[in-house]
C-alpha cells in the first residue's frame, strides 16, 4: 500500500493554485463559505430566529385582524422589522462567533498552514455568512409575502424594495461584525457591533437631536462617530422623509434607483471593513 | 533550516513576557526524520507554528524548502499536522479531505483519489461516514495525518504526532512516518517522549527551555561517552575463594548471579589486562560491551543543565 498513490502528481496545478490569479483565490474563498455555510447551518439558534420571526408574523396577522383597515400594514410593518432586526441581530451573531471560533477551538490551524491567504479566509467567512444571511432574509421576506398575499393584498414593488434594502443592512452589519471580531473578543465584538448597528440606524435622529447642543465638543464628537458608523438609515426608510419628500412601505416608495445606490454605498462599507478586517486578521498569532 | 528563532510572547493582562524560544536555530537535511525532541513548554510547538507562519517570530529568520518564509509557496508544498489536532467536527473525514484538497487547488478527481487513498492508509475506512465529532482523540489524530499528506507534500510537518495514541497507534505512525521517509518526502516531527524519536529519527535535535541544547544523529549524540564497561563470564566450577580474588583484582564492581559473574569496571580501566587475568583464571567470558550514555541520560542532562547559561549556550547549533 505504499506504492501506489503517493506517486501521482497530487493532481495540483501550480499555475491555478499559487498564481494568486484571480481563479485560486476564488476557489479557496469558495471553499471557506461552503464551509461556513455548512457550519452556520448546523447552529440550532438560526432555527430558533427563523421560528421567532415566523411567529412575530402570525401574531402580526392576529394583530391585523382587529384593526380593520390596516391589517396589511400591520403585516408589513412586521415583517419588515422582523427582517431588519432579526436579520441584523444574526449577522451580528454570526459575525462575532464564527471567525472566534475558528481561531479559539483551534481549527483555523490546519487551514491557514495551508497555501490559503489570510485576506482570502476572512472573505470566505464572510461569504458563507453572507449566504447564510441571504436564505434568512429570503425565507422571512416570503413569509411577509405570503402573509401578505393571504390577507388579499398584492407584493407590490415597495415591498420588494424595501426587502432588498433590509437585505442590504444585514449584510452591511455582518461585514461590521467580522472587522470587530477579527480584533476582539465575542462579547466586545457583539457590544460594538450592536452599538454600531443602533447608531447607524438613527443617525438622522442622532444627528438632529444633538444639532442644538450648547457644548460645540460635544456636536463634534457624534458627527465624527455618526461619520465613522455606516449609514444603516438608508436601508430602513420607510416613514422618513428622503430628499424632502415623505416615503412610505404603504405608499409612495423610493425609486429603484435610490436601492441600486444605498446598495452601492453598502458595497463600498462592505469591502472597505472587509480590507480592515483582512488586514487585521493577517497580523494576529494564532497560539 | 532555521536561524535564531526567538519569540517573546506578551501576555496583554499580566503584562508578563515569555520568552518561549531564545534564539533556536538547525537545519533540516532534505530526505531526512528529523526529531525534534524536548519537555513539555520547551517551545517546540512554538518553533513549528512559526514555520507554519501561525506567529510571527520576534527575532530570526526561517526557510523551508528554499523559501524565505512566510511563503505561500513552501506551504503548498508542506503537510502539517498541529498539535492536538481539532478540525470541523461537523464534517466527515472524506469532506475535510476535500476541503484540505481545494485549499491545495487539487481537481476534484484528484481529490477523491487521493482522500480514498488517506483514509485506508491511516485506517479510517470504518469511519468515512462519521462526523469528526464524534472521533476519538486517536481517530482525529489520523484525520489530522490525512489532511496533511492531502498534497502529497515534500515536507510533512508533525507537533507531537503520537501523543494521545496507544501503543499500537505509536507504532503505526512510527511505520507511517519511515514511509514518508522512504518515498523521499522530509519528515520533521515533535514529541517530548524519548522513545517515539529514537527509534524513528535519523537525526534529533533537544530543545528545552526555548534554545536547542544538542543535535546529531542518535548514535552520535550516545556514542561520544563511555560510562563503563560491562563483563559478563562464566565461573562455574571456579572454588569460591578463587573467585573472591577474582572480584578482588578489579577495580569495578561485581555481582554474582548463580553461575555468572557480573563485573562492571570504570570506563578508564585495563579491560585487556583484567580480562586476560580473568581468563588464567580460569573464568569464561560470555560478554563485554562498552556502555555509552544512553539518549536518556543525555536528554535527563540536557534539560537539566538548560538552566545555566554557559550550557545552553555551548548547546546552542
Ligand atoms: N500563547 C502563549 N502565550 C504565552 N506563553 C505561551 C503561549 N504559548 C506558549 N507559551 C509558553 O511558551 C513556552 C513554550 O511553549 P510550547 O512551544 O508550547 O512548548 P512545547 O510545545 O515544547 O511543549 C512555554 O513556557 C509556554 O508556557
Ligand atoms: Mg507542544
Amino acid at each position: 500500500m505504499s506504492n501506489s498513490a503517493s506517486k501521482s502528481s497530487a493532481g495540483i496545478s501550480p499555475s491555478a493554485a499559487l498564481g494568486g490569479g484571480p481563479l485560486g483565490s476564488i476557489g479557496r474563498v469558495w471553499a471557506i463559505a461552503l464551509n461556513t455555510f455548512r457550519e452556520a447551518a448546523r447552529i440550532r439558534v438560526l432555527y430558533g430566529v427563523v421560528i421567532l420571526v415566523l411567529m412575530s408574523n402570525v401574531l402580526a396577522l392576529v394583530l391585523g385582524e382587529m384593526s380593520i383597515y390596516e391589517e396589511q400594514r400591520v403585516s408589513r410593518d412586521v415583517g419588515l422589522a422582523g427582517i431588519s432586526i432579526f436579520g441584523s441581530l444574526t449577522a451580528i451573531f454570526l459575525g462575532v462567533f464564527l471567525l472566534y471560533g475558528e481561531v479559539q477551538r483551534r481549527t483555523v490551524h490546519a487551514i491557514v498552514s495551508k497555501p490559503i491567504q489570510r485576506w482570502e479566509f476572512v472573505v470566505g467567512k464572510y461569504v458563507g455568512m453572507a449566504l447564510v444571511l441571504t436564505v434568512l432574509v429570503g425565507l422571512f421576506g416570503a413569509a411577509m409575502a405570503a402573509m401578505v398575499t393571504y390577507q388579499g393584498g398584492g407584493v407590490t414593488s415597495a415591498l420588494l424594495k424595501a426587502v432588498v434594502l433590509s437585505w442590504c443592512e444585514v449584510l452591511t452589519v455582518a461585514a461590521s461584525a467580522i472587522f470587530f471580531s477579527s480584533f476582539s473578543s465575542p462579547f466586545l465584538s457583539g457590544i460594538f457591533a450592536l452599538a454600531m448597528f443602533v447608531i447607524g440606524r438613527l443617525t438622522p435622529d442622532i444627528a438632529a437631536a444633538t444639532e442644538t447642543a450648547k457644548s460645540s465638543w460635544i456636536r463634534l464628537v457624534t458627527k465624527v462617530t455618526l461619520e465613522i458608523v455606516p449609514d444603516l438609515h438608508l436601508y430602513s426608510v420607510s416613514g422618513r422623509n428622503v430628499d424632502g419628500d415623505p416615503v412610505s412601505v404603504h405608499g409612495d416608495f423610493v425609486s429603484w434607483g435610490y436601492v441600486a445606490t444605498s446598495a452601492g454605498h453598502g458595497f463600498l462599507w462592505i469591502v472597505g471593513l472587509m480590507a480592515l478586517a483582512a488586514l487585521l486578521f493577517s497580523r494576529r498569532d494564532f497560539a | 533550516m532555521v536561524t535564531d528563532l526567538t519569540k517573546t510572547y506578551r501576555t496583554p493582562f499580566r503584562r508578563r513576557k515569555v520568552e518561549a524560544l531564545r534564539g533556536v536555530s538547525f537545519r533540516v537535511a532534505r530526505g531526512e526524520i528529523f526529531g525534534f525532541l524536548g519537555p513539555n513548554g520547551a517551545g517546540k510547538t512554538t518553533t513549528i507554528r512559526t514555520l507554519m507562519s501561525l506567529i510571527k517570530p520576534t527575532g530570526g529568520t526561517a526557510q523551508i524548502l528554499g523559501h524565505v518564509l512566510p511563503s505561500r509557496a513552501a506551504r503548498m508544498r508542506v503537510g502539517f499536522l498541529p498539535e492536538q489536532p481539532y478540525f470541523y467536527d461537523y464534517l466527515t473525514v472524506p469532506e475535510l479531505l476535500d476541503l484540505a484538497g481545494r485549499l491545495f487547488g487539487i481537481d476534484r478527481a484528484t481529490r477523491k483519489k487521493r482522500a480514498d487513498f488517506l483514509i485506508d492508509r491511516v485506517g479510517l475506512g470504518r469511519a468515512r461516514n462519521q462526523n469528526l465529532k464524534k472521533f476519538s482523540k486517536g481517530m482525529m489524530q489520523r484525520a489530522g495525518l490525512a489532511q496533511a499528506l492531502m498534497n502529497d507534500p515534500d515536507l510533512v510537518v508533525l507537533d507531537e504526532p503520537m501523543s494521545g495514541l496507544d501503543p499500537i497507534g505509536r507504532k503505526e505512525v512510527r511505520d507511517l512516518i519511515t514511509e514518508l521517509r522512504d518515498q523521499g518526502k522530509t519528515v520533521f516531527f515533535s514529541s517530548h517522549i524519548l522513545t517515539d524519536v529514537e527509534s524513528v529519527a535519523d537525526r534529533v535535535a533537544i530543545v528545552a527551555r526555548g534554545q536547542i541544547q544538542t543535535e546529531g544523529t542518535p548514535s552520535e549524540l550516545v556514542a561520544t561517552t563511555t560510562i563503563s564497561v560491562d563483563i559478563t563470564m562464566r565461573v562455574a566450577g571456579l572454588a569460591d575463594d578463587k573467585v573472591a580474588a577474582l572480584v578482588a583484582r578489579g577495580p569495578g564492581k561485581s555481582r554474582r548471579v548463580a553461575d555468572e559473574l557480573h563485573v562492571v569496571l570504570p570506563a578508564d580501566a585495563d579491560v585487556d589486562a583484567w580480562l586476560a587475568a580473568a581468563h588464567a583464571d580460569g573464568a569464561k567470558v560470555v560478554s563485554v560491551s562498552p556502555r555509552h550514555e544512553s539518549l536518556e541520560d543525555l536528554f535527563l542532562r540536557h534539560i537539566g543543565s538548560a538552566d545555566s547559561s554557559a550550557a545552553a549556550m555551548e548547546g546552542r547549533v
